[in-house]
């Protein structure tokens, strides 16, 4: 009786927030004057479905580089590093991969390999670059991760609109890359590896952060700088760590949009989807919770492609399909995060 | 004011936290309210205040029925509450602290300061609680500060005052002074509810002693009716500890040595400091709070640099060594802020017993964490600390001030380095707690460890200590063996200009 009354008290609750939602979309929809039926149904059809599932693919290869971000954001978050800066660090990443499959000669699988391993490098050092400010100069993370978002871009956009811009082309991004280098796609789909990178990344986050010494010591330092400092624990150095590896995933995502998506670095490819400041409201609504920040980053992924199917299918207009993806994730996210950090304990009791 | 408890309980999920308890409070009365951490006082009190909900039970006032959700109808009701840890903003005056929330409007909406300042004027002149109204209250000491929260409390018209735990950070003249405060609340026919550990204070100035344990209420009697030691055996349910006999013994090697030591204060740098600490002795630094012992821990731990001297432990020079290398070298550190120093409070009890270790194989596998044999630590901490808590993987915040600080001089003291500073070790934990600590020091001492215990707390130092060094004003202004320590020698040192060092308070 008891375990009914549990269920009822823990589902009611989602049942209001599914109904909230449903009120909004449809006042929202019958004040634009769109099909209520064929706008839904375009939702969901434009993140799961599509003939042989192909938005379903694009809801999982967006997912790939959402949750690769914000994988790379809870890392350091969890150990109370505010690094904001994930964005740089991705487009050090892409940027350094396209660059380096570009100029580089050589085997296509070496190519790959060297301009990976380059791109998550790249993206440790924009990271650690944060992090000497912060411990030598003084200038909190929070301030110093954001404003190094800004430097990266515009040298990027510099690189590929001058020096080693595809004059042909007439826009403003790089040659190609080898296209031996380009991440195959899974067998009769338009989705590409990219998203086992993300998957093992995920999965070493994970692992990384339940299981291994560094990672309960960053958390011990993310929970209590004072107590960290206390116990002796090196905080210093751990700081510089974790910002590197968070770094270093960041640049991953940036390889892997231009290896399997873009084959080239274009401008703004990889901050105009907001990826990065995606990640961070994945990782947010969460709660920092690691085993939930892969599920959360596709739930941010399918609303993005679900909202962008209502506007191909019922003809919402744009920004009215981004209102209706903004009402979910805010009542979404008032269930969930409630309810994840007032069980904190348990949520991380096996950490 | 008289008020009433009846039949209250509290639960907090499945932990009943106060049982059944039916208490009354009357006018013209100070009433004691003891019991280990974790009996149910507070819990008890924040009830009556509104900040926790009633399971069951009433609360009337002047016989009429009262149930209030928010802690703000307690207070237009006359119930006013001095908590613990002061609510007070830092970067604000006296004065606006004082009337914030209850600001006197004059026309136009603007506060209307002169009459705020006319009722403080007449606070202060009925029960002789006074301070500067204009200085801002980051820059107040302790029982300035506390003075402002009984302010706070009559400014609001109180009948009822509830204090939890007033005297834990006094010094004895302060105490003295709230006492005399209480006494001429009393008069004025104010109902008084004291929260308190110590139980020479409820002897010398309450009415009424109520002892609660494991959130039962197991006596309440009119203080001529009980005795100091049935009140102790009530608080801790059975037979009380005996007295504590020291072991003689010759201390051994000295194992810190402190030559000259300078460190930076805002205001007066602390120091020049000397002083060795031997194996086997305990040697206390007493002190009014802020006299530079804190600045001295944090010198000496390396959490603050040294501005200049030596420190050797273990007869190496530790001055240019990080925290973890000055613990590996031999020192433990029991930190006085167990909340924000001593433990980690978002993680489990079985992640803060495991930090710090030194031996970092017992624990891990390579790059992995062996979270069994962590667990089996913990455990082995709390059966041996009789740590009150749901497991090694209930969070440390879930547990009460007593049993964190078992788990943070457990940690310690386990490490059994040659050296441990222990600070304020048994700052607001219950009787049964603080014999225990004060056992596992003693202990520790015979056998051969130097401990370094620093307290504000004068019979703990006194109790413990083989000798006692005391701070005034950032120098040792004091040297006295344990045998010939006597309260008055110590307190006199610790007060040597007294007269301008306590301020103008209540």
């Amino acid at each position: 009786m008891s375990n009914a009354k549990t269920i009822s008290r823990e589902a009611l609750p989602w049942i209001f927030t599914i109904l909230w939602i449903a009120a909004i979309i449809l006042a929202l929809l019958l004040f634009v004057g769109a099909p209520v039926g064929e706008a839904l149904s375009g939702f969901w059809n434009g993140a799961f479905g599509g003939r042989r599932h192909a938005y379903l693919m694009a809801t999982l290869s967006r997912s790939a580089l959402i949750v690769g971000m914000a994988v790379s954001v809870m890392l350091s978050f969890r150990a109370g590093l505010f690094n904001i800066g994930g964005e740089g660090q991705l487009v050090a990443g892409g940027l350094t991969a396209a660059l380096v499959a570009v100029l580089l000669p050589g085997p296509p699988m070496l190519v790959l390999a060297v301009a990976i391993a380059s791109a998550m490098l790249a993206g440790a050092l924009w990271a650690l670059l944060a992090g000497i400010l912060q411990l030598f100069m003084g200038v909190p993370l929070l301030v110093g991760s954001l404003l190094l978002n800004y430097p990266i871009r515009y040298i990027a956009s510099y690189l590929v609109a001058h020096p080693f811009r595809d004059v042909q082309s007439g826009m403003v991004q790089s040659h190609l890359v080898p296209q031996e280098t380009w991440l195959a796609y899974f067998p009769g789909t338009r989705l590409d590896m990219g998203i086992l990178f993300t998957a093992v990344a995920a999965a070493f986050a994970l692992v990384y952060s339940y299981w291994t010494v560094h990672g309960y010591h960053t958390r011990l330092n993310g929970l209590s700088p004072d107590f960290a400092r206390t116990v002796g624990l090196p905080v210093r150095k751990l700081t510089l760590q974790t910002l590197a590896l968070s770094g270093a995933i960041a640049g991953l995502v940036g390889a892997i949009a231009v290896f399997g998506i873009h084959h080239r670095y274009i401008d703004g490819m990889l901050v105009q989807p907001l990826y990065a400041w995606t990640g961070i409201i994945a990782v947010l609504l969460v709660g920092m919770v690691p085993w939930a920040v892969p599920i959360s980053g596709f739930f941010f992924a399918a609303v993005q492609t679900g909202a962008a199917g209502m506007e191909r299918a019922a003809g919402v207009p744009k920004e009215i399909a981004l209102v209706v993806q903004a009402v979910i994730i805010l009542f979404v996210a008032s269930r969930v995060s409630g309810a994840l950090s007032s069980s904190r304990g348990d949520g991380d009791g096996h950490a | 004011m008289q008020v009433a408890l009846n039949n209250v309980t509290v639960r907090f999920g499945p932990v009943t936290a106060v049982d059944n308890v039916s208490l009354g409070i009357a006018p013209g009365e100070i009433h004691a309210l003891v019991g280990e951490n974790g009996a149910g006082k507070s819990t008890l009190m924040n009830a009556l205040f509104g900040l926790v909900s009633l399971a069951s039970g009433s609360i009337s006032v002047d016989g009429a029925p009262c149930r209030w959700t928010l802690p703000q109808e307690a207070i237009a009701r006359g119930l006013g509450m001095v908590h613990q840890h002061f609510m007070l903003q830092e970067h604000m005056t006296v004065l606006e602290n004082i009337v914030l929330c209850a600001e006197p409007l004059g026309r136009f909406g603007f506060v209307d300061f002169a009459r705020a300042r006319a009722r403080l004027d007449e606070i202060a002149r009925t029960h002789g609680v006074k301070v500067d109204h204009d200085r801002l209250v980051g820059r107040l000491s302790v029982g300035e500060r506390q003075a402002v929260e009984i302010l706070k409390v009559l400014y609001r018209e109180a009948e009822l005052l509830i204090l939890d735990e007033p005297t834990a950070v006094l010094t004895p003249q302060e105490k003295d002074r709230l006492f005399a405060t209480l006494r001429s609340f009393r008069a004025a026919g104010k109902a008084i509810v004291l929260i308190t550990h110590k139980l020479d204070e409820v002897m010398e100035i309450a009415d009424r002693v109520s002892v609660m344990r494991a959130g039962h209420l197991v006596a309440s009697s009119s203080l001529e009716d009980t005795s100091k030691e049935e009140i102790a055996r009530g608080i801790v349910g059975g037979e009380l500890p005996a007295p504590r006999t020291r072991r003689v013994q010759e201390p051994g090697a000295v194992v810190l040595a402190v030559d000259e030591i300078v460190v930076a204060r805002r205001g007066r740098d602390v120091g020049p400091l000397s002083f060795q600490l031997r194996a086997g002795e305990i040697v206390g630094i007493a002190g009014v709070s802020g006299n530079g012992q804190s600045e001295l821990v944090r010198a000496l731990t390396g959490l603050a640099p040294a501005v200049s001297g030596s420190i050797a432990l273990c007869g190496k020079d530790i001055v240019a060594f990080d925290v973890e290398a000055r613990r590996r070298q031999g020192m433990s550190y029991i930190p006085e802020d167990r909340q924000r120093m001593g433990l980690a409070l978002g993680a489990s009890v079985s992640e803060n017993a495991g930090a710090g270790h030194d031996d970092r194989n017992a624990f891990a596998a390579g790059p992995f964490l062996k979270h069994g044999a962590m667990a089996d630590f913990a455990r082995s901490l709390i059966e041996r600390y009789r740590i009150r808590v749901a497991g090694p993987r209930a969070a440390a915040a879930t547990m009460s001030g007593g049993n964190k600080q078992k788990l943070v001089v457990g940690r310690e003291l386990s490490r059994n380095s040659p050296l441990v500073i222990a600070e304020n070790p048994t700052w607001g934990v219950d009787i049964g707690a603080i014999d225990f600590i004060h056992g596992e020091l003693m202990r520790m001492r015979d056998e051969g460890h130097a401990i370094l215990l620093v307290s504000t707390e004068l019979d703990e130092v006194i109790a413990l200590s083989d000798r006692i060094l005391v701070m005034y004003d950032g120098a040792i202004a004091g040297d006295v063996s344990g045998g010939e320590a006597s309260r008055d020698r110590v307190g006199a040192l610790m007060t040597s200009k007294s007269a301008d060092a306590l301020g103008k308070v209540a």
